[in-house]
């Protein structure tokens, strides 16, 4: 039987977060399968050894490809399009960790005050982890 | 076979904190940790102090930590702990004294979830049927006896006593899919909360601890996704 909508729960922050847990945590092993997947494709069974690959699945930067036998890096490793796969695996990633650190810690807070300066320092520490991880993808 | 039961013990009268005291006893392999308690007080120290009433694992008065598990007194037996027992009183909940400690925080969660049947519809002219199907939905969490067990042996309740914790939400999964009650959507709002379902973070403590063999982890899954789906089935 469905809850007849007029009485259906409303959203609840806390509600909200769960489901991301989840939908971020699939959606990150659809990614990095997906760079391992493309890893391969490039040549890199043979030309890569385990922990460079390992790298590159989790993070698809060519700093991780550029001291393996792969003879040229810009083709294929180094472009637009994964820039922007790794912005979004780094974004995706982080925010997954740091929900995981605050609901961890909010079991602990009982004041509406204490819970809002965590969730503004878990914020923060968020937008800063995202600020390095831009840098060192664009510098790459 | 002579045991050795260690008591953690607590007067607030006389104590600052608490201590561990040890009792030898006389027992058989196949007493139970209560019959043990039973002799402590009985026949050496009268000033113990625990809850008990069936002793057959049914009134759940007697849960306690048995060896750092949540058990009840009354389903351990001697055979399965060996020659040393150690019993503490349940944690997250303030001890009254020795093995007792106080439910009430416990029983107000409880009463928070409505557990009980709701339904404001004319009442047939015999009974409100209910398919075997429909009974089995929810015939797990019918078993809860409150002792106590899950909730106390749950960290997120350990860490906020503010949380409903397991033994309301097997109430309130019990009530809420029963086919005949209508209050569902009103349990679930209430669970929705920050202090609600949304705390358990899938750890089983609850479940390893139930002496029922109630699946309550499960029985929260069921919950958290009837209120992501809006759909009690």
């Amino acid at each position: 039987m469905s809850i007849s909508p007029r009485a259906r729960p409303t959203g609840s922050w806390e509600h909200l977060l769960w489901t991301f847990t989840r939908l971020s945590g699939l959606a990150l092993l659809l990614f990095g399968a997906f760079s391992l997947a493309m890893g391969f494709v490039y040549g890199g069974r043979t030309q890569l050894d385990l922990p460079g690959f390992m790298r590159w699945m989790f993070f698809p930067n060519p700093n991780h490809v550029v001291n393996s036998d792969i003879p040229d890096v810009t083709a294929g490793w180094s472009n637009a399009f994964w820039q922007i796969y790794s912005m979004l695996m780094i974004a995706l990633a982080s925010a997954h960790a740091m929900n995981g650190v605050r609901m961890v810690l909010e079991d602990y807070l009982k004041r509406p005050l204490a819970v809002a300066v965590l969730r503004m320092l878990i914020g923060g520490l968020w937008i800063a982890a995202l600020i390095v991880a831009v840098y060192v993808i664009l510098a790459s | 076979m002579q045991v050795t039961l260690r008591v953690r013990r607590f007067d607030p009268e006389k104590d600052k904190r608490p201590h561990m005291q040890s009792f030898v006893v006389e027992a058989e392999p196949t007493d139970q940790v209560l019959d043990l308690l039973n002799r402590v007080k009985d026949y050496q120290d009268g000033s113990l102090t625990y809850r008990r009433s069936c002793g057959h694992g049914i009134c759940g008065s007697d849960a306690m930590r048995i060896n750092g598990r949540n058990r009840l007194a009354c389903k351990v037996l001697v055979r399965d702990l060996g020659a040393t027992i150690t019993v503490e009183p349940l944690m997250g909940l303030s001890v009254i004294k020795d093995l007792v400690v106080d439910l009430k925080p416990f029983f107000e969660h409880y009463k928070s979830v409505m557990p009980y049947l709701v339904n404001d519809e004319p009442a047939p002219a015999r009974e409100r049927l209910q398919t075997p199907a429909q009974r089995l939905r929810y015939d797990d969490t019918t078993k809860c006896i409150l002792c106590a067990a899950c909730t106390t042996g749950c960290p997120s309740f350990w860490a906020n006593g503010e949380y409903v914790g397991p033994a309301a939400i097997v109430q309130a999964h019990r009530f809420t899919f029963d086919s005949r009650d209508r209050a569902g959507a009103e349990r679930l709002q209430i669970l929705n909360d920050r202090m609600g379902v949304w705390r358990c973070h899938d750890i089983f403590n609850c479940t390893e601890a139930c002496p029922r063999e109630i699946e309550i982890t499960k029985a929260i899954g069921e919950v958290k996704l009837a209120i992501a789906t809006g759909r009690i089935e």
